[in-house]
């Protein structure tokens, strides 16, 4: 392991934890513009997780040992899956780190727990919650896996580290193909952090929640660590696209002032799409849970038709 | 040596086998402890054969019996064998330690000691035929195997569901023998030999006849759909060792089988890999469907297996097709995956049956929805299970990930190189799998959820306690050989001299710790320590209730009804109203039925078409004298004939 690759972990995991609420206030602030509110301040999500930070945990008398291990199992799993996806720097890519497909799953370990832990106080907003999520997450995993197909189909790698160097070395030519691929991220960004048209993350209705559903029972310490990391969630899935179709300001060799520059850019990019989350939010409405099959299915057929273009081009 | 120490362990089990058989007519438990510890001995010394010939040795070869020429009991461990012995010996001891206790518990007094033995015999009948040279002594042991795992089945026979259940695996198991039997003299009719050697490389009429019958005998055994039924009816009926074994070994024999043909005799065409990957693909999808729909325990476990199984099948698939389009790497790396992950699934399945059986055990039930609560009651069977619900869900760091993540490569990486049309269907087949292992994820999120999360739903399972410690440790150890399997998969693949493409768990497993050490020691020093216990809130109903929580079947409802289509259930909704408009609702019938497809669509008209067939030749045998010297008088004169014309 090289001394720059431990660099990379310390950096990368430091960038993420700091931008990570900032993202979230930002597409809360945009709702809110579009909606005529002022909305909450951008540091909003800050101070909620050091509020809830200070708060004391309730665990229902049923709950066991699932629903204590859970926030920081799920933290853990997404800080790790983080370490996946650069942000500002791509080192070399050691021990497998950078493995897209062990990213999806370190991402499906959190999901895991999270349902387990919905399903533990015993109500049954949180069971409605599990079920929802573990039955979404199964029907969206075919187009996910293949949209990374295409990936690793049109960079001809596996890991992420190469597929991001390979798109700094290319420079900012955004290829079609690339902008199709952009799309299907797009949708999977949307599902996978719960987002309108699929879930709504201000709602506390059982009519409409998922993912809120499953962390009802969550509280204090444990609420905030659930809270930061579907916030890292979101920043991962971001970064992801956002580095793939516009690496600009990506650096391969450590420089502080190059990282700096990185670290700007990167907020620049990440807050130009987190306004085009809140615009695409505000712009419909929330569709009837058994509708969504089908938004997934036109999903899987555009990511099938990238790689058959792409296959027979 | 290691032939010494094969032939002592076979010896082992033998006794294992006459011992209790000798003395049956005694109900001591020291007889069964000491069946069970020669089992347990014995799959000490096969898994030291079996880990000396896999890093490193050589071939094992010896001929133990030869009563004619051109037939001989010989055996032959090679690294394929060896690695079958390995599972082998690693479900069997786990096994035989958990039903040292759990065979107690079992009714049947002295019969008790036929079990333990029966169980002995099922192992060694296991064990001779992964270790076969020949295919005829394979057959006779593969027939060994299937006749020992009836008894077993058939153990607590004064149940009905368990005389259907026999009879339904009976027929199956045999239908399977005769397959094998079909296909071994089909290869013989085209070698002359009965040697597992090269059977040319021209695929001829007689080798692809050969191949089918082969395939179909192994599909039948292995669970594969549409071959399947037995399995969701043979195991929640038998005692729990026994679907371990079945599910964790048994399964893998056809595994065996199937990879023992295909890389020794045949020499595959590429639609045999296109035919093995879409049957695979197909029980992998339509296995954990199945499964999120049944809400029988041991039902469940054994609709996994048959998704597991067509994962299996799917890496050895993938590796004929690949080895036949010219890419030795990936066809390798498939199947690695593919052995890989019947190792891992004899492991997770068979904890998770053995947790499964301690929670029945518990609470005297199968069905999911009267259990709950079990983690605060059972702790230790709990995490047991949830190890390995996490390993079958296919998570990192767990040793499912690892085997499942191979698999994933070999596509990835398969799709920049083949042909177009396959890569179309190699396309397809990633989907379903990923469609699969996203299933099986929230397959079992259901099952630990509504076993051992929230309120227990009945009295049993409020009043459930943890099972003695023999019953934790056998388990205890499967999970963690599926812990160390997770993480040292890389290093163990080196050491075994394969070099594949495989994260290094072990590093992820340290970042993991990692992180959760450093967001404990933040949550230390930053984090209010704060605690309370305080009823969850139900929505104003004065305490909380067992009935107001989510239930298994509500928890795949909303799957249910997106793969209504598949489920074919039909729901049927007849009112009656006192007014013409419809308004006031007078009474009314309403009824859910679930169809059993392949029951109903193709093996009760098989069994039907069987009985016609059957009643129409015996009318031939009428029990009359006069019309039995008329055959034979109509068969002397054939017989004349026939003489003298040629």
């Amino acid at each position: 392991m090289t001394y720059d690759f431990i660099l990379y972990l310390a950096i990368n995991t430091a960038i993420v934890l700091v931008t990570a609420p900032l993202f979230v206030s930002l597409i809360k602030k945009v709702k809110a513009w579009t909606q005529g509110r002022q909305g909450p301040s951008v540091f909003q999500t800050y101070y909620t997780i050091a509020k809830l930070l200070k708060k004391e945990v309730i665990y229902a008398p049923t709950s066991s040992r699932i629903m204590r291990v859970t926030p920081l199992v799920n933290m853990a799993a997404v800080l790790v899956a983080a370490l996946f996806v650069p942000l500002v720097f791509v080192p070399e890519p050691a021990f497998g780190i950078g493995n897209i497909i062990l990213f999806l799953y370190l991402l499906a370990l959190a999901r895991f727990f999270m349902a387990l832990a919905g399903l533990d106080a015993g109500s049954s907003f949180g069971g409605m919650g599990s079920s929802r999520e573990m039955s979404l997450s199964a029907i969206i995993e075919p187009t996910t896996i293949i949209v990374f197909a295409a990936l690793a189909f049109v960079f001809k790698t596996l890991n992420i580290f190469d597929m991001f160097a390979h798109s700094v070395a290319s420079g900012a030519i955004t290829t079609p193909i690339l902008i199709l691929i952009g799309i299907s991220l797009f949708i999977i960004l949307i599902v996978e952090t719960s987002r309108i048209p699929v879930d709504n993350p201000e709602t506390h209705l059982e009519l409409t929640m998922i993912h809120e559903g499953m962390i009802l029972e969550q509280s204090g310490r444990n609420l905030a660590l659930m809270e930061l990391s579907a916030a890292v969630k979101l920043t991962l899935l971001m970064a992801l696209l956002v580095n793939l179709i516009l690496p600009f300001g990506l650096i391969t060799t450590l420089t502080l002032t190059g990282l700096l520059i990185a670290a700007v850019l990167f907020i620049v990019k990440g807050v130009v799409l987190a306004g085009v989350i809140g615009l695409f939010e505000s712009s419909m409405a929330k569709m009837r849970f058994f509708q969504l099959p089908s938004l997934f299915a036109m999903a899987f057929f555009f990511s099938t038709l990238i790689i058959i273009i792409e296959v027979f081009a | 040596m290691e032939a010494g120490l094969f032939l002592i362990a076979v010896g082992l089990l033998a006794a294992g086998f006459i011992i209790p058989l000798v003395l049956s007519g005694r109900d001591m438990r020291i007889v069964r402890i000491l069946a069970l510890s020669c089992t347990i001995l014995a799959s000490l010394f096969l898994g030291l054969v079996s880990a000396f010939i896999l890093f490193g040795g050589d071939a094992l070869a010896f001929t133990a019996y030869q009563p004619f020429y051109g037939f001989s009991l010989s055996f032959v461990i090679d690294r394929l064998a060896a690695f079958f012995l390995l599972i082998i010996a690693a479900v069997s001891a786990c096994v035989s330690l958990y039903a040292t206790e759990y065979g107690e518990h079992l009714g049947g007094e002295s019969r008790r000691n036929l079990f333990a033995g029966c169980i002995n015999l099922f192992i060694l009948a296991m064990v001779l035929v992964v270790s076969s040279a020949n295919t005829l002594s394979f057959f006779f042991f593969w027939e060994l195997m299937a006749a020992s795992s009836f008894i077993l089945v058939m153990y607590e026979y004064d149940r009905p569901e368990t005389r259907k259940a026999g009879i339904f695996y009976f027929i199956m198991t045999q239908l399977s023998t005769l397959f094998v039997l079909f296909g071994i003299l089909a290869l013989s009719a085209q070698t002359g030999s009965f040697a597992f050697s090269a059977a040319g490389s021209v695929a001829t009429p007689l080798l692809v006849v050969a191949f089918l019958s082969l395939f179909v005998g192994f599909s039948i055994k292995g669970g594969i759909i549409p071959f399947h039924k037995w399995l969701p009816y043979a195991h929640p009926a038998s005692p729990t060792p026994v679907s371990a074994l079945m599910s964790g070994v048994m399964l893998k024999i056809a595994v065996y089988g199937l990879v023992r043909f295909l890389l020794d005799v045949f020499s595959p065409d590429l639609w045999w890999g296109i035919l093995i990957l879409l049957c695979g693909s197909l029980s992998a999808v339509l296995g954990v469907i199945y499964a999120l729909k049944e809400h029988d325990i041991k039902g469940m476990l054994a609709y996994s297996s048959i998704e597991n199984i067509g994962i299996i099948f799917m890496g050895i698939g993938l590796f004929v097709i690949f080895s036949v389009t010219g890419l030795p790497l990936l066809a390798t790396m498939s199947l690695l995956g593919a052995l890989f992950h019947s190792l891992n699934h004899a492991l997770f399945k068979s904890l998770l049956f053995l947790s499964a059986g301690s929670v029945v055990h518990a609470t005297h039930t199968r069905d999911i929805e009267q259990m709950g609560g079990l983690a605060r009651r059972m702790p230790w069977t709990s995490a047991l299970f949830f190890t390995g619900a996490v390993a079958i869900a296919a998570l990192p760091p767990l040793n499912g990930f690892a085997s499942e993540i191979l698999i994933y490569i070999a596509i990835f990486s398969s799709i920049t190189v083949v042909a177009p049309l396959l890569k179309v269907l190699l396309l397809v087949c990633l989907a379903l799998f990923a469609l699969t292992s996203a299933l099986s994820a929230a397959c079992f999120v259901k099952a630990f959820g509504s076993v051992f999360l929230a309120l227990p739903r009945s009295a049993e399972s409020a009043g459930a306690e943890e099972v003695p410690p023999a019953m934790l440790i056998g388990p205890g150890i499967l999970a963690l050989a599926c812990i160390f399997l997770g993480l040292c998969a890389y290093q163990l693949f080196l050491l075994a001299g394969f070099s594949v493409p495989l994260p290094d768990m072990l590093f992820v497993g340290l970042l993991l710790l990692l992180m959760t050490v450093l967001i404990g020691i933040f949550l230390y020093f930053f984090a209010s320590r704060a605690e309370r216990t305080c009823e969850t809130w139900g929505c104003g109903t004065p305490f909380q209730q067992a009935s107001a929580e989510y239930t298994g079947h509500g928890f795949s409802e909303p799957l249910d009804i997106i793969f209504s289509s598949i489920y074919r259930t039909r729901i049927r909704n007849e009112r009656v109203f006192f007014d013409q408009k419809n308004c006031i609702f007078r009474e009314g019938t309403a009824e859910i039925r679930l169809m059993k497809v392949f029951e109903e669509y193709l093996y009760l008209p098989l069994a039907r078409f069987a009985v016609r067939t059957a009643t129409r030749i015996s009318r031939f045998q009428n029990g009359c004298l006069d019309t039995y010297l008329l055959y034979v008088f109509i068969t002397v004169i054939a017989v004349l004939l026939f003489l003298g014309w040629f």
